[in-house]
This record gives C-alpha cells, sequence and structure tokens, in this order.
C-alpha cells in the first residue's frame, strides 16, 4: 500500500494509515527523499499513530527517511508513538537515536515551525 | 454441564490451570491405579451408607478447635460445607475423577477458603473422616487385615488426590489477597502528577525492582498520552540506593519518553546515588538532571516557556538556566 504523502506549505506530512510491509516503507523513504527536493521542503513530519508494532527494520528506516531529509535540507519529525510501542521499543533497545519526535501531529507541527524560528534567529 | 457465565469453581479451575492434563498429572502424583478403582468400588457401600456419621466426624473435630471459628461462626456457610462433605464422599467412592469432579472439590474447597480455614486445620479435620471411614472398613474385613488395608490405602489414593486440590485451592486464595495487597501498594507508590498544562511529575520513593520499573514505566507512558506532556519531572530523592539494573530502568522510562517526544528531567539524585552511578561506569550522556526537584520543576517550566514572577513584580523567581 503506498503512503500518501501530503504537502503543506513548505512542510511534507506522510501519515501511515495500516501496517506496512518493508517494501512500503522504502518506497516512503524514496517518496520523502524525492519530494523534499522537489516541493523544496524546509521539514518532514511521519505520523505513525496507526501503527501497533515497530520493529527494528521500520526503525532503521524511519532513521534513514530522518537522514536522507537532512541531507536534502529538510528536518524529520516522528510523531505519535504509541505507548505499548515505545516501551516494546525500548525493550528490544530501539532508540530512533537523534531524531526528533514528538507527542502527535500538532506537536510535531508545533516543533517544525520553532525549529523554523529558532533557524530565522541565528541566520 | 452448559452455563451462560462460568460459576465460581470454574472460574478457579481456569485460573489455577487445572485441565484435564493437569488432572492426569494429579493422579499420577498419587498413584492412583485401575487396581485401586476396583477395590474402591468394593467398599463404595460401606461410605456411603454411614456418610452422614463419616461427615459427622470431620465436623465435629472441628468444634474442638479455635482455628475453625471462622466456619464455625456461619451457619450459613456451615449448612453448605456439611452438604457439600456428603456430595465429596459420595464421588470419592464413584470410581470417576474427571473434570466435574474437580469442580466439585473446587467448590467444597472455596467454601473453607471464605471461610479463612487454615490448610492445617482442614487436615486435620480430613484425617478425622479418614479415620472414621478406615474404622468402618477394618470392622467390614475383619477376618483379613490385609485387605482391609489395602482398599483403605487405595481409598486414601483418592482421598489425597482431593487433599491436593483442597490445598492448591486455600493455598492460591490465600495468594490472591497477597496479590492484590501488592498490587494496590504498587498503585499507590507511583503516582503521576500533573503540576502544569503538559508538565508531570513523577516522585519515585522507595526499591525500584523490574516489576515496580516496568509498572512506572508504564503508567508514565499513558500519563503522558493521557495528559499531553511534554515534559516529564522524575524525582528520585526517595531512592536510597541504585545498582546498574535500576539505573537501566531509568533509562528505559526516559528513552521510552522520547520516543514519545517528551523529555525527562530527573531530580534528587543524591551524593551517594551520583558517586555510584559513576562508579558503575553507566553512560548517563542521554539523562538530563538537575540536582533538586526545585531545580527541575525550574527548568521544566522554562521549556515550557513558562516564567514565574513574584506579586509585586520586582523579583522573578524562576531564573532557570540557558538550555543548551
Amino acid at each position: 500500500m503506498a503512503i500518501p504523502v501530503l504537502k503543506n506549505g513548505d512542510v511534507l506530512i506522510a501519515s501511515i494509515q495500516a501496517a506496512l510491509t518493508d517494501r512500503d516503507l522504502v518506497e516512503l523513504r524514496d517518496e520523502i527523499a524525492e519530494q523534499v527536493g522537489r516541493h523544496r521542503s524546509r521539514a518532514v513530519v511521519v505520523d505513525v499513530t496507526a501503527l501497533d508494532v515497530l520493529d527494528s527494520f521500520a526503525t532503521r528506516t524511519l532513521r534513514s527517511i530522518a537522514y536522507t531529509a537532512k541531507l536534502r535540507g529538510a528536518e524529520a519529525v516522528v510523531v505519535g508513538i504509541q505507548p505499548d510501542v515505545a516501551f516494546a521499543m525500548v525493550e528490544l533497545g530501539l532508540h530512533l537515536e537523534s531524531v526528533a519526535t514528538a507527542l502527535d501531529l500538532e506537536e510535531g507541527l508545533a516543533y517544525v515551525r520553532a525549529a523554523e524560528r529558532s533557524r530565522a534567529r541565528a541566520g | 454441564m452448559e452455563r451462560d457465565q462460568p460459576s465460581v469453581a470454574q472460574t478457579l479451575m481456569h485460573e489455577m490451570g487445572l485441565d484435564s492434563g493437569a488432572i492426569e498429572r494429579r493422579k499420577r502424583v498419587v498413584a492412583l491405579e485401575p487396581d485401586d478403582l476396583t477395590r474402591i468400588a468394593a467398599v463404595k457401600h460401606l461410605v456411603v451408607e454411614d456418610a452422614e456419621g463419616h461427615t459427622a466426624a470431620f465436623f465435629n473435630h472441628f468444634a474442638n478447635l479455635d482455628e475453625a471459628r471462622g466456619l464455625l461462626s456461619s451457619k450459613a456457610l456451615l449448612e453448605r460445607a456439611r452438604q457439600l462433605q456428603k456430595q465429596h464422599l459420595r464421588a470419592l467412592v464413584s470410581g470417576v475423577y474427571d473434570l466435574g469432579y474437580i469442580e466439585q472439590r473446587i467448590e467444597y474447597a472455596a467454601v473453607f477458603a471464605s471461610a479463612g480455614l487454615e490448610p492445617r486445620v482442614f487436615l486435620g479435620a480430613f484425617h478425622m473422616l479418614l479415620r472414621s471411614v478406615g474404622t468402618s472398613i477394618m470392622k467390614r474385613f475383619e477376618g483379613s487385615p490385609t485387605d482391609a488395608f489395602e482398599s483403605f490405602m487405595s481409598l486414601k489414593k483418592a482421598a489425597f488426590f482431593d487433599i491436593g486440590v483442597v490445598n492448591d485451592v486455600l493455598v492460591f486464595e490465600r495468594e490472591r489477597l497477597i496479590r492484590q495487597q501488592q498490587e494496590s501498594i504498587r498503585e499507590l507508590s507511583t503516582p503521576v502528577l500533573q503540576v502544569r498544562e503538559r508538565l508531570l511529575l513523577l516522585p519515585i520513593i522507595g526499591v525500584i525492582d523490574t516489576q515496580r520499573a516496568r509498572f512506572i514505566t508504564e503508567s508514565v507512558l499513558r500519563s503522558i498520552r493521557a495528559n499531553r506532556a511534554k515534559v516529564v519531572v522524575m524525582d528520585i530523592t526517595g531512592v536510597a540506593t541504585i545498582d546498574s539494573k535500576v539505573a537501566n530502568h531509568i533509562l528505559q522510562t526516559v528513552t521510552a519518553a522520547r520516543l514519545m517526544g517528551t523529555q525527562v528531567i530527573v531530580t534528587g539524585l543524591s551524593p551517594e546515588v551520583a558517586q555510584s552511578l559513576v562508579a558503575l561506569g553507566i553512560e548517563l550522556s542521554k539523562l538530563r538532571t538537575v540536582g533538586d526537584l526545585q531545580g527541575g520543576l525550574e527548568e521544566a517550566e522554562d521549556i515550557l516557556g513558562y516564567r514565574m514572577v513574584a506579586r509585586d513584580g520586582a523579583r522573578p523567581v524562576a531564573a532557570a538556566p540557558a538550555l543548551d
């Protein structure tokens, strides 16, 4: 199942709505990498609220989405990790290091805006 | 028997994991064999005929015991126990020891459990019951004591099969009480409190073991979602000692909260705790620590963009250090 990637201003939003195969995830990664360049996006929000499991492959792919986006000039935020999922991930030693996280889509967008502001101040 | 709702005995049976496989194993434990069933059948009438007398022997024993007061003080309970005891005697010699039989025995044991009877008191009375049954068997086989002994021993195997079940029920019910108490202690001991909008406080007091750490992590994560928390202040002033296991539990909680987009500030590390963490060589770079609870709350408020000002407006109180 292809995951829709929505564009909202200079933010891309990928909302995952159903359990994913590894292949779907890889396609999502490629899609985001491509669209970040096409829309000149500054941020990517990946919403995983609907997922009740995140295995090591999914975690690794989320991380590589974040790094890829970063290299293409956009910051990525993973939002909506459920309590049970977070707990299971920690038990499995999956930490999603150095990837920004937020409670839900709203928080993720707020985070993106705040990052933008601080970038504007710094620049 | 088909019922809409499982009975108390059926529920207990399920909770204790008593299925047909377990029953077969229990029969092996007491070495109940086909030969025994034949011998039991031969003395069946002796037990059934004088069921009243045997039951009386069982209950008369309680009359002299202070420990059985719980049972004797309730007329309804006692009457029910008498009834079930007679049913038990009839079933004991029926030669069928299946799921239905176990269900009856559990119901029987549950009555004693609800009267708060200790296993040893039950055993004392049960011995009197067996003695009464044994006496009538000995009388019947007066000419051949060996046969009497063999028959009685076969019956005793079935009786011990029952004792096993009854004892397990009594112990299980007592442990249930302990489990319930532990559960409520755990819940009381780890409150997650909202201090401000989107700021949670988690004071931890006492010993953290693996089970409690798990419970803490789960309740924090649930509260983060429920309160949409952005910052959690975890105060461990009340934790006297920390070993590497506990430290890892704390790190796990912090990491899991971060995955949900929430920052955790750990406060109240005593000098001893700080030193032992360093000595243990635990990687703490991921941990954001502040000396005391006050400092932690101030830092959390700073993250959330609050600034606390004294009413006269002269003196800003919460002068938190700048963020990294």
